[in-house]
């Protein structure tokens, strides 16, 4: 057994390593191990359907675990962990995570490899920049939707009419503002007490993250926080400060882990085998509950290329296959909204998470980055393929088909996606409703997706 | 200038920059100095033209940061035995002199390190402040050495807010006109860029070199090919 002081001693008492050369190591390692466990990426195959193929990925990201460690950058020090130790983690790891109170409420459960169980559904525009008087109509077309189990924030790029600067007193306010935000985004629509799985995305600092946390802001005891590994395998004290407060709150925490394609692992095999290590990290040095993993191309910054469609779906299967882990994919998208390219990316991707034993966390598109551009309909475009692949039985093997003729629909466009329309152009700010513009766009991508195999009638 | 049975010379400093061997650009390195031959010419033709074919497969990712860090090594490497000579011509950098860092409450560098790596193998002088740079920190480095830029970075949303700043502190400074600033980072759009009075932007490591050297151009009035 390894329990947090234990980490804490590691993190104080390990070998110093020179940053630079953990970084080089982790590539090193990587390539070993994609040699020697064989992993070899298919673009054909974007959906693998090959048991062994997953498994070797989960025993070399193992190995790659147990050999690299993890580096903490306050101590400059490389923390390791034995087989036993990790193994230990795995056997002890929660089963379930319930989020929201009353008929709010909803349970995550591990899911396997083509479970017929529907994935477990995360709303979110993830942080994408919004105007202050937009921030809860915005997050409210995300709580609003159906299939939403738990949702959590935009970033407003004010908060009373200040920009939030990290590490100033603003930050602090904005925090809370934040919390109380959200929920009254959730009363907004009808669900008072639904689930919030990242209650603070607009402060970086754990002094202002702390402040908000709670209940007269609106924060439930099971409501929660994320915890961020540092690209790659890398952890700060600041994680761990998070850590300790969360371990007497109770609140729910996860982790949440990006590692980059092209990046200081590698290719799309090694890099999935770094991802998989960061879920060992998770699990024993931030001791969080499921794990979210949003692995990006490190030039067009979303995980709906070809090549991340294979990570993606390795990676999950390889820990659905070979652990009880709860295992979360959180979409990336190049498009912005009101596009084609962002219905395809969107659905290619939630289809690939569900039948490869994930949930689904839906979504970020335009990349998360240009102001204004989210909104709940592509939500629920991923949310609902998400349900189709589990209602509709979908096997990997079909999946994969699906997967690439949606592919070839919009992978040419990476160089320069449409931006799409801004939440007020494709949602009617009165009634927080897609515009009939963005419901037929929907549309019309369905009934091409029905042509692919998709049963839509399933949802009725 | 080199003579045409030395540009064999040439291919190999490239050669062996692409495949990231350290020793064997250190030995041509020393090969050049022997040899009396330009240690410009021989960075520019040789080993930053080494750097530039592996940042092209890079940007194609028919190699990754592994294989561009062994080669930037590589290409320090030689470029530390050949500086002595540079120092009388170049005045210690060929474009310019850059400081770098993420900007302040950020520590996510992995996207201002491929940058770094990049302006550096372009023939830029290159401070790094690290993560978590404060503005101030920025201008006081940049007045320490005589930089010709500041580039900051960001990788979250909360941090970003803290790049307008950059312009601000040096207008109340006076010192604007002194540097180019230049911005980039996930979150960080080339609108919202301009916005903030930044003189350059970069979507990822291959514009942001190209936009520095275009803004160098533009400073020293277009000589600096």
């Amino acid at each position: 057994m390894i329990g947090f002081w234990d980490i804490l001693d590691r993190s104080e008492n390990s070998p110093l390593v020179k940053e630079k050369q953990f970084d080089q190591q982790l590539g090193r390692v990587a390539k070993q191990m994609v040699e020697i466990y064989e992993i070899k990426y298919d673009p054909k195959q974007v959906v693998p359907a090959d048991d062994s193929l997953a498994d070797r990925v989960y025993q070399a990201g193992l190995d790659l675990f147990l050999k690299t460690g993890v580096f903490c950058r306050d101590t400059g020090r490389v923390m390791k962990f034995t087989r036993e130790e990790v193994e230990w983690a795995l056997r002890y790891a929660p089963t379930t995570v319930t989020y929201g109170q009353g008929r709010d409420a909803a349970i995550m459960s591990y899911r396997s490899v083509e479970d017929t169980k529907p994935p477990f559904c995360l709303m979110t525009p993830v942080g994408t920049p919004v105007a202050e008087e937009r921030f809860v109509p915005m997050v409210q077309s995300y709580v609003q939707e159906p299939l939403a189990q738990t949702f959590s924030s935009a970033f407003s790029q004010t908060v009373h009419g200040r920009p939030i600067k990290s590490g100033t007193p603003q930050e602090v306010e904005a925090a809370i503002w934040n919390v109380i935000k959200l929920r009254e985004a959730a009363r907004a629509a009808g669900r008072p007490h639904i689930g919030i799985h990242n209650l603070i995305s607009n402060a970086e600092r754990t002094d202002a993250m702390l402040a908000a946390m709670q209940a007269e802001f609106g924060a439930q005891p099971n409501d929660g926080l994320c915890i961020a590994a540092i690209a790659e395998l890398k952890i700060d004290y600041e994680r761990l400060k998070k850590v300790v407060f969360l371990r007497h709150s109770g609140h729910n925490k996860y982790g949440l882990y990006g590692p980059l394609m092209g990046g200081y692992s590698g290719g799309p095999e090694a890099t999935a085998i770094v991802h998989v290590a960061h879920h060992f990290l998770g699990l024993l040095v931030f001791e969080v509950q499921w794990h979210c993993g949003f692995p990006l191309h490190i030039h067009y910054g979303c995980n709906t290329t070809r090549e991340l469609l294979w990570l993606i779906s390795i990676t999950a299967q390889a820990l659905s296959r070979n652990t009880h882990l709860l295992i979360t994919t959180n979409t990336f998208a190049a498009a912005g909204p009101c596009t084609e390219m962002v219905a395809y990316e969107i659905i290619g991707n939630a289809l690939t998470a569900t039948v490869s034993g994930a949930d689904i966390d839906l979504a970020a598109v335009a990349r998360n980055r240009h102001p204004e551009r989210a909104s709940g309909m592509e939500a629920r475009m991923g949310a609902e393929a998400g349900h189709l692949a589990a209602r509709q039985r979908i096997t990997r093997k079909q999946a994969n088909e699906m997967v690439k003729q949606i592919l070839i629909q919009y992978e040419h466009k990476f160089g320069d996606p449409p931006l799409g329309k801004r939440f007020d152009e494709c949602y009617d700010l009165d009634t927080i409703q897609p515009t009939q513009e963005y419901i037929d766009l929907y549309e019309g991508i369905k009934k091409k997706l029905t042509g692919f195999g998709l049963d839509y009638s399933l949802l009725l | 200038m080199m003579k045409n049975e030395d540009m064999s010379l040439f291919e190999k400093m490239a050669d062996a920059t692409v495949r990231g061997d350290e020793k064997e650009c250190v030995s041509l390195a020393q090969k050049t100095i022997k040899m009396g031959a330009d240690p410009f010419e021989a960075i520019q033709k040789g080993f930053a033209r080494g750097m530039r074919i592996v940042g092209d497969k890079f940007a194609k990712l028919e190699c990754f940061l592994p294989e561009v860090l062994l080669s930037a090594d590589a290409m320090d490497a030689a470029v530390e035995v050949l500086k002595p000579h540079l120092m009388q011509r170049t005045d210690g950098g060929f474009f310019g002199r850059v400081v770098i860092g993420t900007i302040h409450g950020d520590v996510h560098d992995l996207g201002k390190n491929i940058v770094k790596v990049m302006l550096g193998a372009s023939g830029f002088t290159i401070y790094d402040l690290g993560n978590d740079v404060s503005v101030h920190q920025f201008i006081e480095k940049a007045d320490e050495v005589g930089a010709d830029i500041i580039a900051a970075s960001a990788l979250m949303t909360t941090t970003m807010a803290h790049m307008p700043d950059i312009d601000r502190m040096l207008k109340e400074l006076g010192t604007r006109d002194k540097y180019l600033v230049m911005l980039g980072g996930a979150p960080v759009i080339a609108e919202w860029a301009r916005e903030i009075g930044a003189d350059g932007y970069g979507e990822d490591a291959a514009e942001a070199v190209e936009n520095a050297k275009k803004l160098m151009r533009k400073k020293r009035g277009g000589d600096v090919s």
